[in-house]
């Protein structure tokens, strides 16, 4: 296939990808640089940096970085390696219960984010069961503070997310080398030396795949935050997204939120560059 | 990995995977029994097990007033349902042709779904139900159009170009959609298309394209070359080679993609928030239960949860295949 037939058939899919990708990207750096609420987003008013200096200054904004980062550190490790020991566990049943298994697994994943996280909160609600549980459990009442809100966040954010990296190492489970199972079998080799010794080598490119993407979609997490963090913004449990949005909807400060959105851009490049880099090499190889 | 045999380790490996289908089924059953209780059962502090189940928070959230006589109309609606599942199911027994068969069912389901406010009185729910089944749809159809033309391209095109483009679109899926979610606010405010349908579906295909386009390449890759080229021999062009020898055995690969499509557009709650204003898909109506203040928003968003998660259901059910094949490819191909 030649240069002109290819940009023929690519056309309008790069059309629409430059036009709502590239330019509103390019769009974002400059409405960052003006003054601009609901009234007058037609007729912005031009600021400068100001709107950088102040997210950068903004008390509020480096807390939901903190959170952002106190999330990724928790629920990421949490998922890789809960995942991974679900699909030990997955991978020793076969047949019909395999099946079950997997889409109950799932339903957590696939769902509505918004949705699951509306099912997760009806818990906790004062007529929730959990809510009662932990009641019962600890003998006191359970209430919504920063503390609490923000474990519901983390829990949350691990039941959602852990079916995605099941599934991918599960898959990864049904391409292991059998001979090297089998030969180690023969030797001797225990189950949880199997897996420290083969198991694992093997799914480390996995880890590396999942690791990244895992590290970006949970730093661009909003959804669940927004909904289990909206009855009151004083409990701080902001991400930078839901801070970002807070920012442009209810501060009404579009031009400052464009600015923010633009720093968050700037801060995923640390994980996005390897990320890029190693998919360019392999391209290339490819090629 | 080669199975457990003992016995106790076999219970043992039931036991963990039953906790942990416990763990992630408890929300959505406490949910559903919240959704069919009566307000006074569902807000007691002590949870209750033991109740009278009852309709009446799916009757308010998609009914503005009790129809006279409901049980026949839901016998005739469910009767209709029937006949159209039967129509897609047994498909290969009719003997017509297969696309007349499935163009007839869809346009028998559209015919449904506008009768319906015509013979209820619905509430805004149902209008929200409709929007998202328009956004859906059209997201569906024009992403993969297009996504299907670029993802051929990419995979038969072996210049620098097409890496380029692949690993520019790498790039932008993985950007925070706020960078590009309030540009969007920016330009429908200009164009004056805020709140409609068309800004909706032609941002989220554009957000989704990037994905759509590495998905539907790997798909094209796993296609011999052969098969194109003895079509171009026979002296039909490229586009008419795509169209008529490609597409055929691309099936299985569209459907997948569309699968995952479908769940974007579906679940997709931060570009419809800030696009619209009234004319809301499910998520972002589903969202504004959440208030507090109205002690009724508890079993309604219970309800709410409900009818938007079936349809979630339904295609897992039919797709579990598709969709843990894809899953697993996205990581492996990247």
């Amino acid at each position: 296939m030649d240069r002109r037939i290819f940009l023929g058939f690519a056309a309008p899919s790069m059309v629409i990808m430059t036009l709502l990708m590239v330019v509103p990207l390019a769009m974002a750096i400059w409405l960052g640089m003006h003054f601009m609420t609901y009234d007058n987003v037609l007729e912005p008013q031009w600021v400068g940096l100001r709107n950088y200096g102040d997210a950068l200054g903004d008390e509020r904004f480096w807390q939901s970085v903190t959170f952002t980062a106190i999330y990724i550190a928790v629920v990421v490790p949490s998922w890789i390696v809960i995942g991974f020991v679900v699909a030990l566990l997955l991978d020793q049943v076969t047949g019909l219960a395999r099946g079950v298994y997997l889409s109950v697994f799932l339903l957590p994943f696939i769902i509505v984010p918004v949705v699951g996280t509306i099912m997760f909160r009806q818990l906790f609600e004062p007529s929730g069961l959990l809510r009662w549980v932990y009641q019962e459990l600890f003998n006191e009442r359970f209430r919504y503070t920063e503390q609490t809100v923000k474990s519901l966040v983390l829990i949350h954010g691990i039941w959602h997310v852990t079916p995605f990296t099941l599934v991918v190492y599960f898959a990864g489970l049904q391409t292991l080398p059998q001979d090297l199972m089998e030969a180690s079998g023969i030797d001797g080799a225990s189950r949880l030396q199997k897996i420290r010794h083969i198991v694992i080598p093997h799914v480390r490119s996995l880890t590396l795949f999942i690791l990244l993407f895992s590290i970006m979609d949970s730093y661009r997490v909003f959804d669940s935050v927004y909904v289990l963090t909206e009855l009151n913004p004083l409990y701080k449990a902001n991400t930078i997204m839901t801070y970002t949005f807070q920012t442009a909807t209810q501060l009404e400060r579009l031009g400052k939120a464009n600015a923010m959105a633009v720093l968050t851009v700037i801060g995923i490049m640390v994980v996005l560059i390897p990320n890029l880099y190693l998919s360019w090499k392999e391209q290339i190889a490819e090629r | 990995m080669d199975p457990v045999t003992s016995r106790p380790g076999r219970l043992l490996i039931h036991a963990f995977l039953l906790i942990f289908a416990i763990y992630s089924f408890v929300p959505f059953l406490w949910t559903t029994l919240q959704s069919i209780k009566k307000l006074k059962d569902a807000s007691s502090r002590t949870p209750k097990f033991l109740f009278t189940p009852s309709l009446e928070n799916y009757e308010e959230l998609w009914l503005r007033s009790t129809p006279d006589n409901p049980e026949a109309l839901a016998f005739l609606f469910l009767l209709a349902l029937l006949i159209l599942l039967c129509m897609l199911l047994f498909a290969q027994y009719i003997p017509l042709r297969r696309s007349i068969v499935y163009g007839a069912a869809t346009l028998g389901f559209i015919a449904l779904l506008w009768m319906m406010p015509r013979l209820l009185h619905t509430a805004r729910f149902y209008d929200y139900f409709i929007n998202t089944l328009v956004v859906t749809g059209g997201t569906i159809l024009v992403s993969i159009s297009i996504g299907c033309l670029a993802g051929y391209a990419l995979a038969r095109y072996a210049g620098l170009l097409g890496v380029v483009v692949l690993i520019a679109a790498l790039a932008f899926r993985a950007l925070p959609r706020l960078a590009y979610v309030l540009p969007y606010y920016w330009i429908g405010s200009a164009l004056n298309l805020i709140d409609s349908h068309i800004l909706v579906i032609v941002t989220l295909v554009a957000v989704n394209q990037p994905f759509t386009i590495w998905m539907l390449r790997s798909f094209f890759m796993e296609i011999p070359k052969d098969l194109e080229e003895s079509a171009m021999v026979d002296g039909a062009g490229r586009l008419v080679a795509f169209l008529r020898v490609i597409i055929p055995v691309m099936w299985p690969g569209i459907v997948a993609t569309a699968l995952f499509t479908l769940l974007l557009a579906y679940n997709e709650f931060l570009l419809v928030r800030i696009l619209t204003q009234t004319n809301w898909t499910l998520p972002v109506a589903i969202s504004r239960f959440t208030g507090g203040e109205d002690p009724r928003h508890l079993t309604l968003a219970a309800a709410a949860s409900v009818s938007a998660t079936i349809p979630i259901v339904i295609v897992i059910l039919f797709f579990q295949k598709q969709l843990v094949k894809g899953l697993a490819a996205g990581a492996v191909k990247g």
